[in-house]
């Protein structure tokens, strides 16, 4: 249940960032999550709702974006989209991978009323 | 209205982790975040670890359980300087829970810390706690496809320890397998097979830690 203290980290930064900008209540929290951090979206809603009670973000709906894990090949520089988890290069077959995305884990942005 | 915000969600970890590690590396001190499902091994393998660098290297651990001090009995023989963290209901170990912890070690007398993480194979690989290596333990009944069912875990080590391959001939696991789908996930990942009851693969995992300690410490001097 990692989704908990991902789901508090969220909320603080989301209730921070309005109150810096004055507003008193969250419409919308959007946050991007690399495909690797395996989080599951109904458990962070879940988690994410239980904690916002009795805040400014108790209303809001928290968006989950998952991108994919990109790759990019150390031997021929193709960067591709690593499925299945599998490490290989598509264009080389070469097994000398860099992960270039798949692990961020932000808030991009909030929507305030 | 929307307010642009970029913010790291882990990074009030990420900074406390970059703390700790800090105060490591002014110790001296190698740290190793150890990871597995529960029951793979881990406090055997901190047995045989203190047995192994006993007279060598000075090791000190810190364990994390949900509940339960009977990890930090079953090291007491050892007389190590071992810190039981319990954690109450959080599956993992992180750097806040790590930095509560330093107080209460005298770290200028340990070379090599290890950190047991709580038995789970999903969510300490999201957390830094302050390590110069993660390491990731898998055990022979839990089956060769792990690796690929939990690929962060195995993305984020450096060194996969396979346990309990005396029990090798009472299971279908298939060692070849298991090695492909851990370097399928991390190309890098090192492997060493092992039985921490039987006592095979210690040698190699100690020159391992042994190895690595002494390229830290180098590395520090010479800087």
């Amino acid at each position: 249940m990692h989704e908990m203290a991902i789901a508090q980290g969220i909320l603080d930064i989301a209730v921070a960032a309005a109150q810096k900008g004055g507003s008193q209540k969250i419409a919308r929290i959007n946050v991007v999550a690399g495909e690797l951090r395996g989080l599951v979206p109904l458990q962070l809603t879940y988690c994410f709702s239980v904690l916002a009670e009795h805040t400014i973000a108790s209303h809001a709906l928290l968006n989950l974006e998952i991108t994919p894990i990109r790759g990019r090949c150390k031997q021929c520089d193709e960067t591709f989209i690593v499925k299945d988890h599998q490490y290989v290069c598509p264009q080389c077959q070469s097994r000398d991978i860099q992960t270039v995305s798949g692990t961020e884990l932000r808030v991009r942005d909030i929507e305030v009323v | 209205m929307k307010i642009s915000v970029m913010t790291d969600i882990l990074e009030a970890d990420d900074r406390i982790a970059t703390v700790n590690q800090g105060i490591f590396d002014k110790h001296g001190n190698l740290v190793i975040n150890l990871m597995s499902s529960p029951g793979a091994g881990k406090t055997t393998l901190l047995e045989r670890t203190a047995e192994a660098l006993k007279d060598k290297l000075r090791l000190g651990v810190i364990t994390g359980d949900i509940e339960t001090t009977i990890d930090s009995e079953r090291l007491e023989r050892f007389q190590l300087p071992v810190i039981q963290l319990t954690t109450g209901s959080p599956c993992h170990l992180d750097a806040n829970m790590i930095a509560s912890a330093l107080p209460h070690l005298d770290l200028s007398q340990i070379d090599i810390l290890i950190i047991e993480n709580v038995g789970n194979l999903v969510c300490p690989a999201e957390f830094k706690v302050g390590e110069d290596y993660k390491i990731v333990m898998l055990s022979v009944p839990e089956g060769h496809e792990k690796p690929l069912k939990y690929p962060l875990m195995f993305r984020e080590s450096a060194l996969l320890l396979i346990n309990k391959i005396d029990l090798l001939q009472y299971t279908n696991f298939n060692l070849e397998e298991a090695r492909r789908n851990a370097t399928k996930v991390n190309p890098d990942l090192e492997i060493i097979e092992m039985s921490c009851t039987a006592g095979q693969g210690i040698e190699p995992w100690v020159s391992w830690l042994v190895e690595r300690y002494q390229r830290k410490i180098g590395k520090q001097r010479s800087a």
